[in-house]
């Protein structure tokens, strides 16, 4: 574990930002798009001008909503042995979602994702040991008309027992995939029991305007009592101050005002203050999810999240690189390092290339160590006079070896983490071995990983129900043809 | 250099003082067209140019952009007078059904003005019949949509078919961070453009100007 987090702020200097936000919240507002929200915030005492729709929160209601902030948030499993709690299992590595694109394995090229693509990395990252949570990675262009979320949901829950989560455009779309989970459970009671779909959703546009759609989906489903979160996404120069900390007062603000909402419809609704807080490339306005300064803004609002004793984390460890080259390695391993150190708990990290735009199946092998990485690294140093070893120290003395030793052979397996992509052979058996690189020794991990059954899918009663319930449904079947 | 002082003020992003030129000429009984030409569309073709060279940021094509409408709008009453001929087309805007994200498509519709398009926007969320009407109300030469969101993104081809159904003769252009130039073909949009600049470019081409 980590003893002490890395910290970019002091303790007065988060009381600063907390108070900043709360300032804004009671002066300046949300503009607040959504008719049922705005109703909460006013019955519960909030400024609401029907005419502009800016609701103010005094500092008082945001205070008294922080008294039912809860430090846990459960992401449920098909497969019980799969939940994961947030902040005991971080960092708890999830999947980036819902990119248009996917890099084909096959001929390398970038073209719009399928059903049948999301039921193929639904199987791999149901395998891939480091990935946690399953956000389903890409959308699906072959969706029937009607059928554009559920075309998404049932193949990544039919291929993957992990926790799956995602969004959905519209009530219409997200009672057809709560309907989904109920008949994946057996009833509507036993789905409520274990809510594996686990939604998630971005109510709040920078700066401080709340939607329509994603807030109406928030409030559903926290008065029903489901699992929902969700990413605060401002950009300095943007949409937000062109200034790390003005961006984390406004970002800090706005988690601050969906939280209330949430506390003010259901207290003691679960939490976590999720961002993708960046810094827009002025030069061309570009997204830049990847830049430092990501990482930088992600310290800072975990330190915030810290303060508020909530869980903490969002989308770090993204890259605008467009091949799984050495900027989509070090933008995603530096980021996650310096959030990882920061106490940062939830990932979202892995397999996108393009700033989210495209996933890719090799980019997701890589992840999926650095993610393994990233856990070895929260481990930190076990601390035990035991592991000292001064005994053992003094038996081998100046000049011996520990290579015999029973020692290294009771430790040798568990001590280390063993890389499957990264080389540690020599120049001469790598050059034999047809000099791949990083890529392509992590696309062949994932072929084989594809090219095994999936143990994971549905039973074949429960498949044919479901199939028959929609009609017109996407196979969803995982199928790789090498 | 009456003119070129105006050209010199949109490019050094001065809103005030591109009012104040433009005013002075028209009281000097300066060729309104030439004001606008010259002055302010040849402006802004710098400007574009400055951006895709890299001089320019994205903060100053936006304030060049405001200080040229600021100048068009002072124009506007002599333009309707003098010829129409300077109207280059009219061009239908907005962020489509579910996004509200509107920084890229206010940009596009304020460099499309700068050119000399009539511009109707219609804001965020935009459903596709609002979109049809306004096309049809206006007499639309271009429907552009914007989309940040990859789950709005879809609504475009709604809209797109929707004026092919009401068989309206405008184009169509798409635009914003997920769309691309394969996605805009095949959802059969007429135009795409990567960024503001190349949006006008895209307009004019479209309108054959």
């Amino acid at each position: 574990m980590i003893k002490q987090f890395a910290n970019l702020l002091t303790q007065d200097e988060v009381v600063n930002v907390h108070e900043a936000s709360l300032e804004i919240l009671e002066n300046v507002g949300l503009l607040v798009r959504n008719e049922k929200a705005r109703q909460i915030f006013k019955r519960h005492g909030c400024q609401v001008d029907s005419q502009t729709a800016i609701v103010k929160i005094p500092r008082r209601i945001v205070e008294e909503c922080r008294k039912s902030f809860v430090p846990r948030y459960t992401f449920t499993a098909r497969d019980p042995k799969y939940d994961k709690v947030l902040p005991d299992d971080s960092p708890v590595i999830v999947t980036a979602s819902s990119a248009p694109n996917i890099i084909d394995p096959k001929t390398g090229e970038e073209r719009r994702a399928t059903s049948t693509d999301i039921a193929n990395i639904a199987h791999l990252i149901n395998e891939l040991p480091g990935y946690d949570v399953f956000s389903i990675s890409t959308l699906a262009e072959d969706a029937p008309e009607g059928q554009f979320s559920l075309s998404r949901f049932y193949p990544a829950l039919k291929n993957c027992l992990k926790p799956v989560r995602s969004n959905t455009p519209n009530m219409h779309d997200l009672k057809q995939v709560l309907e989904l989970g109920a008949l994946i459970a057996g009833s509507e009671e036993a789905y409520r029991e274990r809510p594996f779909i686990n939604h998630h959703y971005c109510p709040v546009v920078s700066p401080l305007t709340m939607d329509v759609e994603s807030t109406e989906a928030v409030i559903y489903l926290v008065e029903q009592g489901l699992p929902v979160y969700g990413t605060i996404v401002p950009n300095a120069g943007m949409t937000a101050p062109m200034s790390l900390l003005g961006t984390l007062v406004l970002g800090n603000a706005e988690f601050l005002a969906l939280a209330t909402l949430i506390q003010l419809i259901r207290p003691g609704a679960p939490l976590i203050y999720a961002v993708l807080s960046t810094v827009a490339d002025m030069r061309s306005g570009a997204y830049a999810p990847g830049a430092i300064e990501t990482a930088i803004l992600q310290v800072a609002h975990t330190q915030m999240a810290r303060f508020y004793n909530v869980p903490s984390g969002g989308y770090i460890g993204l890259t605008n690189a467009h091949v799984n080259d050495a900027q989509s390695g070090y933008e995603t391993g530096m980021l996650t390092t310096a959030a990882l150190l920061a106490g940062a708990d939830l990932f979202n990290m892995g397999g996108l290339l393009s700033s989210l735009m495209a996933f890719d199946y090799a980019k997701a092998v890589i992840d999926n160590e650095i993610a393994l990485m990233l856990k070895q690294l929260k481990c930190g140093i076990p601390f035990s006079k035991e592991e000292m070893c001064i005994d053992l120290i003094a038996e081998v003395g100046p000049g011996g070896t520990y290579m015999d030793k029973v020692h290294t052979l009771k430790n040798m397996r568990k001590v280390a983490l063993f890389p499957k992509v990264a080389t540690r052979e020599t120049r001469g058996r790598w050059e034999e071995d047809g000099r791949k690189d990083a890529h392509q020794r992590a696309l062949q991990e994932a072929i084989n990983i594809l090219k095994k059954e999936n143990p994971a899918v549905f039973p074949p009663e429960l498949d044919s129900k479901i199939r028959a319930h929609f009609p017109g449904l996407v196979p969803g079947e995982a199928v790789f043809n090498d | 250099m009456g003119v070129q002082s105006i050209f010199d003020a949109v490019i050094s992003l001065d809103s005030d003082k591109v009012v104040e030129l433009v005013k002075e000429e028209i009281g000097k009984g300066t060729d309104v067209s030439s004001i606008l030409e010259q002055g302010l569309i040849a402006a802004m073709d710098e400007v574009g140019k400055r951006f895709s060279e890299g001089q320019f940021f994205v903060p100053e094509m936006l304030l060049a952009a405001q200080a040229m409408k600021a100048g068009i709008d002072v124009l506007r009453p002599y333009l309707i007078r003098s010829d129409s001929k300077s109207k280059k087309g009219t061009v239908v805007i907005g962020t489509v059904k579910g996004d509200l994200h509107d920084i890229g498509k206010n940009l596009v519709a304020m460099m499309l003005e700068g050119a000399g398009f009539e511009v109707h926007d219609l804001g965020v969320d935009v459903d596709t019949d609002t979109f049809v009407n306004a096309a049809k109300e206006k007499n639309a030469d271009i429907v552009a949509m914007s989309a940040l969101l990859t789950t709005t993104m879809p609504t475009m081809e709604e809209v797109i078919k929707a004026i092919k159904e009401n068989q309206l003769k405008c184009k169509t252009m798409v635009g914003g961070a997920p769309v691309t130039q394969a996605f805009a073909s095949r959802i059969g949009a007429d135009g795409y453009s990567e960024d503001a600049p190349g949006a006008v470019e895209k307009a004019r081409e479209l309108l054959g100007l």
